[in-house]
């Protein structure tokens, strides 16, 4: 064992930049990994929970009574279905969008920490890259769905494709700008804009020292992940399948995918900015205080996304002017409000 | 056919990839040789049993009420039945779907709408005829605007009889879907 | 109070010579024959004079025996009387032709549209003769002629031959009968649609619109029908409705079963409402007869029928929720699940799901089973109080308000002029029910109200079906307490052949007034049955309504109609 970590650090002293590139394929392949497996689970979720609200059983028969292996039928399913181009599209557009939007939602998770680890009374946060304005870059990053959105429904060559298409930059441009500035008032008050230091400062929970803030941020985040009632690009009952209905097999696949990558990515920041992130008290358990950090992060993600589905199933679908209206009318004054309030408190508590 | 075809290049490379050889040979000949090699691997050996298990635990269906039957469809998918059980959830567009139900009469003027709904679906694609009227007309066999043989135009693996048949009978017809499925004796060869 | 025969001497004495041929049935029938040339004048004075302001519908007949065909007007009132007059206008076999209603009432469009594509009689001066029904291919055969060659075809889809179009879409020909072509009345001569293509290019002036199609398979539809809106941006400039897509030709077929044979095929023409289909059309062959229902069968009819009006505003609600929220939505799920309490309480009885073929001539099939009335005390009390609970989530729901309030508005002169239907008109605060209007049955002895709405707008029409629901339970309630022993069919023998007559029939359908009118030449078949639909009826306003809505809101309109095309499509 020691031969192998003396082998490892003499190499890395001598070949620097390639130990670095290793290093990098290596986190971004456990990453990926981390992410994708996390967001087929929130998948599973969404259906299970979503059946257990409308009085049914959901899917029970691949993978035991839990259907835990369902998804991994739909995704052999989908990745031997027939590739269609329809003879109209744009190509180039058409097939790089679903990339587009796998990069985007891995870029997001690049800069995200997925907790911490406790040793020796210290908490070492599990980031990929610290850098320091990441909630800002998340936020940023988590908008690049949008443009591959839009390039999905624009290369379509279909009416509903880009009537959705529309719709979700009209959405994405409403909404996008209050949950920047409710942002900008979460790193008003913790001095930083890197998204670890948030943590650390959050002694209380943003979401009872900026109630307004949290309750802007949560609505324009389900704008952002696009769900209901906030889910026009792609309201079934009237435009199909919005942006994605010219899509089939692998191509809607990974556009779905990254719906789910985005919602799990997205649950994580509003834990993170709003609920104290990892902090809680330590388990005095032995290893278990190890992760207790990171068992506080997910129970509270788990929560924001039980949250989230629990909304799907429990309101209409808004009107796309409606939410335009409320994105420009209601969400970006009351968010500037809360950056007022964020700096009175911010600069009081300094 | 060319690289561009498959793997989303710009043309101009694609151009430029067919001037290239292999062991003496044009790349994109050895590219597709290959792929055609792999292809029929996959025909032959167990791993299409893995694929045919995937393909048989998520049917999803094109969502098209036509009749009465459109009605019992709807209450398929819905709560009492519950299709989500089985992996088989309604989707809307027919790109995304894998099964076809005729819930109902087909007439002269709907026959080429379905006939573009079925070609837009992506393969491999199945198709299951609901009802006394899709099969064979049911009580409208002699009407002068019902198609009564859609066994003609669509390559039907179940039939489900009934007019309407119970909620209870599509699910049966779904359940020996799969079972072709999963046997490879439907009727298209998957 | 207005009566028949007060309207028979008030047409004849304004117009001298026009009513060829009068009978009035009753205080609440009047056929008469109008002379041809005078039908609008008598028209305009029955609206105007009499308050004849419903137009409900018209039958084309072809009398292949006598030479002539007639078109039959059915008008009624919106409540100021209960007269329904049948007003008749001949012409001859030979390039009939009769004058056009659509100037005096609206909604004659679609009606002689469709005896004009069925049997071949021309309207004069009807401002868009084209097909409404049939598909190109059929056009100019007139299939509703008794002298119809092509019936019955039994090899439509091995002759079905395909042609792939130069935009890469497929399309059916379909060749001539054997039988059309040794009867030499293979047609050559069709009129046609205006295609997709030609539509885009006469309506769409500037390169901000499109013409989006909502259907034939989209996810709104709940059967196939063509809506194609043109949008500027998210806003619907105009509609156009196209239907026909599941055209059967029931009409046509039922001429060519037995009378009992019938039953069945008024079932399948709307299945979620199949006991009030069977009831006029039993109800009508009844009046024929002059037959009495016993009192017991009559309780059962009623109750059965109201059973089946919970569960067809259930799933119509649910339809309409998913609509507008998504399937994801919960509280549709729930509707679904209730209406299954209900299906298996009629199921109980009649042993189908949706079609029962329960009722018969002068009865029903068979009686009600031991603990019927158990099950039912014990289900609608949950039922009551599950409708209740609905009707109050949608009305604290802000953003169902948001969506719904002031949407597809119609006022109550407007649906009145539209003739709309059921639902609609009575959101729109007109009180009209046959169930009131034109008592058949038990319906006289029983307690219930009208439910109106007062806005008009789709939020009110989903709260008057539901509200209606609680007004089915009160009836299905009185009628188990009152319900009399007794047998439940007549003692007449229902004889194979219904002796000659005619005879016209109103039931309160789950969407609205449905009206059989029933002819017989006294042969084991009928001789002409013709359907007024409700949804039919309703459906014609949808345009109209759809103009300078959203995308969305214009699915919600739909949505809000219950809409069944099977019905309207026959």
């Amino acid at each position: 064992m020691d031969g192998i970590i003396e082998i490892i650090t003499q190499f890395a002293a001598q070949e620097p930049a390639i130990f670095a590139l290793i290093i990098g394929i290596i986190g971004a392949a456990v990453l990926s990994a981390v992410v994708n497996v996390g967001a087929m689970l929130v998948i599973w979720a969404d259906r299970k929970v979503m059946s257990d609200f409308c009085n049914r059983f959901g899917p029970n028969r691949v993978g035991g009574r839990w259907g835990i292996l369902q998804l991994g039928a739909d995704a052999i399913k989908l990745f031997t279905k027939e590739d269609v181009i329809p003879s109209g599209v744009d190509k180039g557009v058409y097939v790089w969008a679903p990339i587009l939007a796998s990069a985007g939602t891995m870029l997001v998770a690049a800069a995200i920490p997925f907790g911490a680890l406790h040793i020796g009374g210290k908490d070492y946060p599990l980031v990929v890259a610290n850098m320091d304005i990441s909630a800002f870059y998340v936020e940023a990053a988590l908008s690049i769905m949008s443009i591959a959105v839009f390039m999905a429904g624009y290369s379509s060559n279909n009416k509903y494709s880009i009537l959705g298409a529309f719709r979700g930059v009209a959405r994405m441009i409403a909404y996008e700008v209050p949950m920047g500035v409710c942002v900008i008032s979460v790193a008003v008050m913790a001095h930083s804009l890197n998204l670890v230091e948030i943590v650390q400062s959050q002694t209380v929970w943003n979401a009872f020292a900026q109630p307004l803030g949290f309750i802007i941020f949560i609505i324009a985040l389900v704008t952002d992940l696009g769900r209901v009632p906030f889910d026009q690009s792609e309201a079934e009952e009237e435009i199909i399948c919005g942006y994605s209905t010219e899509y089939s097999g692998i191509r809607w696949g990974l556009l779905y995918f990254q719906e789910y990558n985005n919602f799990l990515l997205g649950s994580i920041l509003m834990a993170l900015l709003f609920l104290g992130g990892w902090n809680g008290p330590i388990i005095p358990i032995p290893l278990l205080d190890i992760i207790s950090p990171m068992i506080w992060l997910l129970m509270k993600v788990i929560i924001v996304i039980w949250f989230i589905i629990l909304v799907r199933a429990s309101l209409f679908r808004l009107r796309i002017d409606q939410v335009t209206d409320l994105g420009w009318k209601w969400m970006l004054p009351l968010s500037l409000v809360n950056l007022g309030w964020a700096v009175i408190i911010g600069s009081y508590f300094a | 056919m060319g690289i561009s075809d498959v793997i989303p290049v710009p043309v101009a490379i694609d151009e430029e990839i067919e001037k290239w050889t292999i062991f003496g040979r044009p790349v994109a000949e050895v590219w597709f040789t290959t792929t055609e090699k792999i292809h029929q691997i996959i025909e032959m050996g167990p791993i299409k049993n893995i694929f045919n298990w995937g393909r048989k635990n998520s049917v999803y269906f094109l969502m098209q009420p036509m009749g009465c039957c459109g009605v019992e469809m709807f209450v398929f998918g819905a709560a009492p039945y519950d299709s989500d059980r089985f992996g088989c959830i309604p989707r809307n567009t027919p790109r995304q779907t894998d099964v076809m139900i005729i819930s109902g009469y087909l007439t002269r003027k709907y026959l080429p709408v379905f006939k573009n709904l079925w070609e837009q679906m992506p393969e491999p694609k199945w198709c299951i005829a609901i009802g006394e009227c899709a099969i064979s007309g049911g009580p409208f066999y002699d009407s002068y605007n019902i198609v009564q043989n859609t066994g003609d135009h669509f390559p039907i693996d179940v039939f489900i009889p009934g007019c309407p048949p119970r909620p209870e009978q599509f699910l049966e017809g779904l359940i020996n879907l799969q079972e072709k499925i999963k046997q490879r004796k439907d009727k298209r060869d998957y | 109070m207005t009566n028949a025969s007060e309207v028979l001497s008030s047409i004849q004495s304004a117009f001298p010579g026009a009513v060829l041929d009068s009978r009035v049935e009753s205080d609440r029938r009047l056929w008469a024959t109008i002379d041809s040339n005078k039908i609008l004048d008598v028209c305009k004075h029955l609206s105007s004079k009499l308050n004849f302001d419903h137009y409900s519908g018209s039958a084309g007949v072809d009398w292949i025996a006598r030479k002539e065909m007639e078109v039959v007007a059915i008008m009624a009132s919106h409540g100021a009387h209960q007269v329904v007059a049948m007003l008749k206008v001949k012409t001859p076999r030979e390039n009939p032709s009769v004058k056009s209603l659509t100037g005096l009432y609206w909604n004659a469009n679609w009606y002689e549209r469709e005896i004009w594509e069925m049997l071949g009689i021309n309207f004069e001066g009807h401002p868009e003769l084209y097909p409404l029904l049939l598909s190109d291919g059929l056009m100019g055969a007139w299939p509703w002629r008794k002298d119809f060659k092509g019936y019955p075809d039994l090899t439509t889809g091995e002759r079905a031959v395909a042609i792939t179009t130069t935009e890469g879409y497929t399309e059916y020909h379909f060749p001539p009968t054997p039988a059309e072509i040794e009867a030499g009345t293979v047609v050559t001569q069709r009129p046609k649609y205006p295609s997709f293509r030609e539509r885009e290019e006469r309506e769409i002036k500037s390169d901000s619109e499109m013409i989006m199609h909502l259907g034939p398979q989209h996810a709104m539809v709940p059967g196939p029908f063509l809506l194609d809106i043109l949008v500027e941006g998210e806003r619907v400039k105009k509609a156009f409705l196209d239907i026909g897509y599941i055209h059967k030709g029931i009409e046509k077929i039922m001429e060519n079963r037995t009378w009992l044979q019938g039953i069945t095929y008024t079932d399948r023409m709307c299945y979620v409402a199949s006991l009030s289909n069977n009831e006029c059309y039993c109800g009508a062959v009844e009046k024929i007869l002059g037959l009495e229902v016993p009192l017991r069968a009559q309780y059962i009819r009623v109750i059965l029928e109201e059973l089946s009006r919970i569960q067809s505003h259930l799933i119509g609600t649910g339809e309409f929720l998913t609509l507008i929220a998504g399937v994801g939505f919960a509280p549709w799920q729930y509707m679904i699940m209730d209406r299954e309490k209900i299906i298996s309480l009629i199921e109980s009885v009649t042993g189908a799901r949706l079609t029962h073929t329960f009722v018969r001539f002068g009865g029903v099939r068979n009686d009600l089973p031991e603990g019927f009335a158990e099950q039912c005390r014990k289900d609608l009390p949950y039922m009551k109080s599950r409708i209740e609970e609905f009707i109050e989530l949608f009305a604290q729901d802000p953003i169902y308000h948001a969506r719904m309030e002031n949407i597809g508005s119609i006022s109550a002169e407007t649906a009145k002029r539209m003739g709309c239907a059921g639902r609609v008109l009575r959101a729109a605060g007109v009180a009209y029910d046959m169930r009131r209007e034109d008592p058949i049955l038990v319906y006289p002895e029983l307690d219930f109200d009208i439910v109106t709405g007062t806005r008009g707008d789709s939020a009110d029409r989903i709260d008057v079906t539901l509200r209606e629901i609680l007004q089915s339970i009160r009836i299905i309630e009185q009628c188990l307490d009152k319900i009399p022993s007794g047998p439940i069919k007549t003692d007449v023998k229902i004889p194979k052949k219904i002796p000659a007559g005619e005879a016209y029939y109103r039931v309160e359908d789950p969407r609205g007034e449905m009206g059989m009118y029933v002819i017989s030449d006294g042969g084991d078949k009928p001789y002409r049955v013709k359907v007024r639909g409700p949804f039919y009826a309703t459906f014609q306003t949808l345009t109209p309504l759809l103009e300078g809505v959203y995308i969305a809101d214009a699915v919600a309109i739909a949505g809000s109609m219950d809409g069944c095309p099977s019905e309207s499509d026959r």
